[in-house]
């Protein structure tokens, strides 16, 4: 039972397992949680291999059914269902990797509706759609020819097809012709960002003639994996022919690309020996000269290992060369670097695998090649130590390959941020002591602060004051605070009750950054461990917990208040907190809510001092900030804040 | 590494994996039982299935009745540790305010007092079931490793539970016996599709598979000998 084809399907089961698992996470909890694309790097390998190299693996359709049907060589007839159902596999990859990579996937029908032809990537969705329809009509007659569609109304729609096979296949062309040059054009739109070794004017020509040469040569290879899997005869009569139209194609492509950069006087960075100019060579020789040197030989032409060789160097070069265009010769600012993550990898090996299966269902059930897919039906061997031998495969097969999909997803589970993205955490740093000058504004009793600059000292007559320069998660954007005039305005000693709300243990008007831990996110300020620890390991419990026969939860906990005596704030400006003291806001949200909550109040208890000025981001920030800062805050919900005072509206 | 930290990994992603593979590793089971039952009913020569006999075994079976006649005694004991098992995990006030946590929603409890009584009864029962396993002779040379084995390794996690719960009895710290209780419950969930656990969704079926088998044409052993290439030989 273990032969060469269950090994193949037992690990692209497994593929597919751990892909269901990533897509989980991916689309239930997002781009962040499972990839390493950034606002920086927003292309990365699913556009890369899936779609940009996909599409060019899938070029052997267009190829061969022009091969066939358009310069009626039929002797590679045989090969055009193989490679027609690949382009159509290929392109439904295409389709279904832009759906993991869209931040919006519910979106992809737009271009079908929304047209905007200035656009390049326009061109290319519909031309892929349309082509996508091409090929399923293409390939509809192997899978009508199958017993299970003997019914007339299926015979009469198989007739038809047979009919327009040649409108079918030279839209087929058109479009192909259309799209692999496009996906080239997309690049247009980059010349500062791509490297002059690949950036060209002509990028569509080198795409489409690319495109040709890795459509050959997947044909070949794939018909040589088939006939090593399935036991098929290997046409050798067809490999030299093919290898030879390789060659050429690749030579073509090789002279296009090194005359290109010599007519454009950029030939000498080829040679200037960066790592780019070593990427250029190793690419476009595994690609293109490596092998079209080769296949010149008739030895190497008309050898297995030698198409093997040669058809494998190409595939592999010019899925390199996708990749160098979209990511490593892609510039980035420094310190963006981008490398896939594992589950970006496991998606592109999970949708290829996913169209492997496929193609191995339909050459086992359908006639896609000549020979017949043999499944050997294998007579059970009677032995004891392993019971399954005695299942027939057709119930085996399904037990084997469930339970390794299975296995794959939970263990790639295991690794997957189920819950999403962990928060990026971002402490808070203690507030600075500058000196500056409190400046009258224009209206009122309103005063702005200022630092000092260098040299102000002697300039100026009264003397400086200190102030706080809060700035928690040291940014350039800081926030001056008049600490002592606050004290001053509030009411002295009295009033520090007023902000600082809550004190840690054994310390008194605790500064905010020691609760408030994080620039963004909440913060729990307690710590289990440690009370377990300081009351005794078990025998503490009932201190918390009181009722043994209670959840023990925070609820239903001793309040905090009842061992920390009286460390809250009477008359805080803000809603005191919960006496189970919960998790703390991010910094910026408690200063936001402490300070903008009096300043409002301040503001409409005297409207004549203050006019609206105590009210706009510039009151705190600097004013160069302030419209920005309006532009970019987060809707507030300010009537919450007033009505959790008790102000009411 | 802290035991917090390899709580909180035990808690999270071994969790939720475990989860996954309990219910995607049932549910593959009754996907393949149920497709062998369709497909061995398409073979079986003589179509006409006792319904009402099949749903009445399966039923016997499935609640118990028909154990209590053989054995009463045994049957009583497992009958008992399986409502405790059922019930605890589901049911305690703390799992629900665990799932309330990160699902939003909870369902109605047992009292904590309830809840105690049968784990204290689950984790005797299975030490009793397994105990009566090795005394007969006839369930002794009738059960495999895993026979006596489970039903104590599914006493692990209510035996280190009522610990958790009863600080005053626990001998070792608490984030220890979290721990042991959080690891033993992970580990079950990978063990229930692997083991004879998953009787807790197949166990609806044996009685019709048994009955299935024999409704095969009278010279199908015949040809079982035939495809092993022993069509003369004795069976």
């Amino acid at each position: 039972m273990l032969n060469r084809l269950t090994i193949l399907k037992s690990f692209l089961w497994a593929s597919v397992g751990v892909l269901a698992a990533v897509s989980m996470v991916r689309f239930t909890r997002g781009l962040g949680a499972v990839t390493n694309l950034s606002d920086v790097s927003p292309w990365g390998l699913w556009i890369g291999f899936d779609v940009m190299a996909g599409v060019a693996l899938a070029a052997g359709g267009f190829v061969m059914a022009a091969t066939v049907y358009i310069f009626g060589l039929e002797k590679y007839r045989s090969c055009v269902r193989p490679a027609i159902l690949t382009a159509l596999l290929g392109y439904f990859a295409v389709a279904v990797g832009l759906l993991y990579d869209l931040g919006l996937p519910w979106n992809i029908w737009h271009p079908m509706i929304y047209w905007q032809h200035h656009s390049v990537l326009f061109e290319v969705a519909v031309c892929v759609m349309l082509y996508l329809t091409v090929l399923s009509l293409e390939f509809a007659p192997v899978v009508l020819e199958h017993p299970l569609f003997g019914r007339p109304i299926f015979q009469r729609f198989l007739k038809f097809l047979r009919k327009i096979t040649i409108p079918l296949v030279i839209a087929g062309i058109v479009l192909s012709t259309l799209h692999q040059s496009s996906l080239g054009s997309l690049f247009l739109i980059s010349p500062a960002r791509l490297h002059p070794l690949w950036y060209s004017s002509i990028i569509y020509i080198f795409y489409f003639i690319s495109a040709i040469g890795l459509g050959l040569m997947m044909v070949v290879l794939e018909g040589l994996l088939t006939s090593w899997f399935f036991d098929h005869k290997v046409r050798k009569d067809l490999l030299p022919g093919m290898g030879i139209a390789a060659s050429v194609v690749l030579w073509f492509y090789v002279i296009l690309r090194l005359g290109d950069l010599t007519l454009r006087g950029d030939l000498g960075l080829a040679f200037d020996g960066s790592w780019q100019s070593f990427l250029f060579f190793f690419e476009l020789g595994m690609a293109a000269i490596l092998p079209a040197t080769l296949l010149l030989f008739r030895r190497v032409r008309s050898s297995i290992t030698g198409m093997a060789i040669c058809a494998g160097l190409t595939i592999l070069g010019m899925i390199g060369y996708r990749l160098d265009m979209s990511i490593v010769a892609f510039a980035r600012p420094e310190g963006w670097g981008y490398f896939p993550s594992w589950a970006e990898i496991a998606v592109s090996v999970g949708i290829v695998s996913c169209c492997i299966l496929v193609f191995i269902f339909f050459v086992e059930h359908l006639k896609v090649y000549d020979e017949p897919a043999h499944v050997k039906p294998g007579k059970p061997s009677h032995d004891a130590a392993t019971l399954h031998d005695l299942m027939p495969s057709e119930q085996a097969s399904p037990r084997r390959y469930s339970l390794v999909a299975l296995m794959a997803a939970v263990a790639a589970l295991f690794f997957l941020p189920v819950s999403g993205a962990e928060p990026v955490r971002t402490p808070v740093s203690t507030p600075r002591m500058v000196e500056g000058f409190s400046v009258a504004r224009q209206a009122g009793d309103f005063h702005a602060l200022e630092m000092c600059e260098p040299g102000d000292r002697p300039l100026s007559a009264e003397s400086p004051i200190p102030l706080f320069a809060i700035n928690g998660n040291r940014n350039e954007t800081l926030v001056l605070f008049n600490h002592a005039g606050h004290v001053d305005r509030e009411g002295g000693d009295d009033s520090c009750r007023l902000c600082h709300h809550l004190d840690l243990p054994y310390d008194l008007n605790s500064a905010c950054f020691e609760c408030h831990r994080d620039m963004y996110e909440p913060v729990s300020l307690f710590d289990h461990t440690l009370h377990v620890q300081k009351l005794n390991g078990n025998d503490g419990c009932t201190e918390c917990h009181p009722d043994g026969r209670e959840v023990k939860d925070s609820e239903t906990s001793t309040a905090c208040v009842e061992c920390h005596l009286n460390p809250e704030a009477t008359s805080v400006i803000i809603k005191r907190p919960d006496p189970r003291w919960q998790d703390a806001p991010g910094y910026m949200d408690a200063m936001h809510d402490l300070c903008v909550t009096c300043h409002k109040r301040r503001a409409r208890e005297e409207p004549g001092r203050f006019a609206d000025l105590l009210e706009r981001c510039d009151a705190c920030h600097d004013a160069d900030y302030g419209p920005m800062l309006e532009e970019m805050a987060p809707v507030r919900n300010t009537s919450r804040l007033i009505v959790q005072n008790g102000d009411g509206h | 590494m802290t035991i917090d930290v390899l709580l909180q990994w035990l808690r999270g992603p071994v969790f939720w994996a475990g989860l996954a593979f309990l219910v995607l590793g049932l549910g593959r089971h009754v996907a393949i039982t149920l497709w062998g039952i369709v497909r061995t009913w398409n073979r079986a020569g003589d179509k006409t299935i006792p319904v009402r006999q099949v749903v009445r075994a399966s039923l016997g079976w499935m609640f118990l009745t028909q154990g209590l006649k053989n054995r009463l005694l045994f049957g009583l004991n497992t009958l008992i540790f399986h409502i405790a098992v059922i019930l605890v995990p589901i049911f305690l006030a703390g799992h629900i305010a665990l799932w309330k946590q990160s699902l939003g929603f909870g369902w109605p409890a047992l009292p904590n007092g309830l809840s105690t009584a049968l784990t204290i009864i689950a984790v005797i029962a299975a030490v009793t079931i397994v105990i009566q396993r090795i005394v007969f002779k006839a369930s002794r040379k009738l059960s495999r490793f895993q026979d006596f084995a489970m039903p104590l390794i599914v006493a692990i996690p209510f035996a280190t539970g009522f610990l958790v719960m009863h600080p005053a009895w626990n001998p070792f710290s608490h984030q220890f016996m979290l721990f042991l209780h959080v690891m033993s419950g992970d580990l079950l969930l990978f063990l229930i599709p692997l083991t004879k656990i998953s009787h807790m969704v197949l166990l609806p079926g044996t009685q019709i598979i048994s009955e299935l088998a024999w409704h095969f044409p009278p010279e199908s052993g015949r040809r079982v000998g035939e495809a092993l290439g022993k069509a003369n030989e004795p069976i």
